[in-house]
């Protein structure tokens, strides 16, 4: 499903395209940023930071498709914190980017998420994230 | 570079100042037009978090005079939203420990700490 119908980012600052599956509390999505991207250098490559939205996002869309299943609107969600991230690769414009996340806990609004993402057989970044969801918040 | 870091070092307002022998402080301005409120969010817009880290590790490869590579997030806080055209205030404080370069950074509006994180870096293939 696109991720624009489940996520309230929008080009430029949306990062990832697709949702591709929704398994209990997991999920992945999928990226292909072009090269026009803001965060794509001169010669394609993809700044670092981009990977810590993706897994936001990847997870953003897991629970607006979730919200979207209960005929709720997508809320808004704030990543409030990071742990532990660390970036083991690179990746650039064109590349297929599939961003796996998994639900370690929720709570009164917020989740805590274990993100990965991956370029082919190779981890580029994982990490855990906080985020701050905003029920009905558009 | 890329576009969203010429985008952060035009928003920069005054020069980089030194308050120790390792921390560094510098004043920005993220104007309703720049490019990292596009879409963050339609009505809403507020600095992504993703961009204030950014923002530091600009600063840190402007004041160091070379290309750093992101290794790791240890840990971050965004404790509020940071709004177009707010004065933020970027203070970090880099050190090497156990061969490893790590930067402390906080980011202020009005006095109040907005975000505050420890991230890692690798000067090893960064090629901006």
């Amino acid at each position: 499903m696109a991720a624009e119908r489940l996520i309230p980012q929008r080009a430029p600052m949306r990062l990832v395209d697709r949702l591709l599956s929704v398994h209990e509390g997991c999920g992945v999505a999928e990226s292909v940023l072009p090269r026009e991207n803001m965060m794509a250098d001169g010669e394609g490559r993809l700044d670092e930071v981009a990977f810590v939205e993706m897994i936001a996002q990847g997870y953003a869309a897991f629970k607006g498709y979730l919200d979207l299943v209960e005929g709720k609107p997508a809320g808004e969600g704030f990543l409030v914190g990071v742990r532990n991230l660390e970036i083991t690769g690179r990746a650039y414009a064109g590349d297929r980017l599939l961003t796996s996340i998994r639900t370690v806990t929720s709570f009164g609004g917020f989740a805590v998420v274990e993100g990965i993402v991956t370029r082919g057989d190779e981890n580029v970044a994982s990490g855990i994230l906080k985020l701050w969801l905003v029920e009905d918040g558009r | 570079m890329n576009a969203l870091r010429n985008a952060i070092r035009d928003s920069a307002e005054g020069d980089i100042a030194r308050t120790g022998p390792d921390t560094v402080v510098r004043r920005y301005r993220f104007a309703p037009g720049f490019i990292g409120f596009s879409g963050h969010f339609p009505g809403n817009p507020i600095l992504p978090a993703i961009v204030q880290v950014c923002a530091v590790i600009s600063l840190a490869e402007e004041e160091g005079g070379k290309p750093l590579r992101l290794a790791a997030v240890r840990s971050a806080k965004f404790h509020s939203p940071i709004r177009p055209g707010e004065e933020v205030s970027i203070r970090y404080r880099r050190s090497c420990a156990s061969g490893e370069d790590v930067c402390d950074a906080t980011l202020s509006v009005a006095g109040k700490t907005s975000a505050a994180f420890q991230l890692r870096f690798s000067e090893e293939e960064a090629s901006r």
